[in-house]
């Protein structure tokens, strides 16, 4: 049995793009079991975006499940952002999951935006000043939501969506002087913390499609920018649904 | 935003390239992060993809109107959205 995940994020929608999704999305019933938005669904997070947002992937025949990104706090609208997106049938996850009942199987998908800091070695620390414990708390916080909400579903595959970057391979192309503020570890920790099948992201619009965790979780960059087309879809067949991923047995690859 | 008059700066130098990185991300009217700016010799290019033609016309505009002495080049292109021709099978 096969789960079939359709992901992209990084969409930007506006007035200007409204239109543009939707002619590849007709026939998204028929490719893929559910849509994945991994963030930065709008351009500055206002309340008019996010309809935009809601006509454009609203309504498709399948479940829409979204996190928000960056872009979509910048106007200080989320509330009235999730309530558009939540009235639109879209489902918003903030560190928190949805199972779906798919024909094959059922698909746990746990969600949150994310937030930066760097990777193993190389990232801010929860020391010093207010402003940068607060920055890496933000994220640790996240993070222990996260694999809370991986831990606990009840499903056959799970998959992990997040706007920032989990692990760092799949930020390749972007400069390394940036990597802190495209993602963190603690989101690979926590997806390794549970059995996953895949993961999700956005935010890195110049970086690399595929990347591993080190648990060996596969994980994705489906921003737009990276993935160059509507949205790609994965076929996540036995092994993601058997307790032999390599999540457990540190695999790696 | 740095308080330098653009027109002085020539040859494009990095305060001219950190100003115009900060106008691309923090000007509502262009709001993108996915703009990469090469400096060459005496101009600026802009490198990237955005979701529509209207985008990448206001980042031009906005550029020129901000530095009128300063050669930009931009090289943006328009993001796909045709359907995908391929599956990634993961088993």
């Amino acid at each position: 049995m096969v789960i079939r995940i359709a992901a992209v994020g990084d969409v930007h929608l506006d007035e200007d793009v409204v239109g543009r999704f939707r002619p590849a999305l007709e026939r998204l019933p028929e490719r893929a079991d559910v849509l994945l938005l991994a963030g930065d669904l709008t351009r500055h997070g206002t309340e008019r975006e996010a309809r935009c947002v809601a006509t454009e992937f609203g309504g498709l025949g399948v479940p829409v499940v979204a996190v928000l990104g960056n872009h979509d706090y910048h106007c200080d609208e989320v509330p009235q952002v999730l309530r558009v997106l939540r009235d639109a049938g879209i489902t918003v996850l903030e560190g928190d999951s949805v199972v779906l009942e798919c024909s094959g199987g059922r698909l746990g998908i746990a969600g949150a935006k994310g937030f930066g800091g760097g990777f193993a070695g190389r990232c801010a620390s929860d020391f010093g000043e207010p402003e940068m414990k607060a920055f890496i708390r933000t994220t640790s916080g996240i993070a222990d939501r996260l694999g809370a909400a991986l831990r606990e579903m009840d499903c056959d595959v799970r998959v992990a969506l997040t706007h920032y970057a989990p692990v760092p391979d799949t930020l390749a192309g972007e400069p390394l002087e940036i990597y802190p503020f495209l993602g963190s570890y603690l989101l690979g920790q926590a997806i390794d913390s549970a059995p996953t099948g895949l993961a999700v992201h956005g935010h890195a619009h110049a970086g690399t499609e595929r990347g591993t965790t080190p648990g060996g979780v596969r994980v994705r960059n489906v921003a737009h920018p990276v993935i160059k087309q509507a949205y790609s879809v994965f076929h996540l067949g036995e092994q993601s649904m058997s307790s032999q991923v390599s999540a457990r047995t540190g695999s790696g690859t | 935003m740095s308080q330098r008059d653009a027109k002085t700066t020539l040859p494009a130098d990095e305060y001219l390239e950190a100003d115009l990185q900060r106008i691309l991300t923090e000007n509502p009217d262009i709001a993108e992060q996915g703009i990469t700016v090469v400096r060459r010799d005496h101009s600026l290019v802009l490198y990237g993809e955005v979701e529509s033609d209207q985008r990448r016309e206001e980042i031009v505009r906005r550029v020129t109107e901000r530095f009128p002495g300063v050669p930009i080049l931009a090289d943006i292109g328009l993001i796909r959205t045709q359907e995908p021709s391929e599956i990634e099978e993961l088993p």
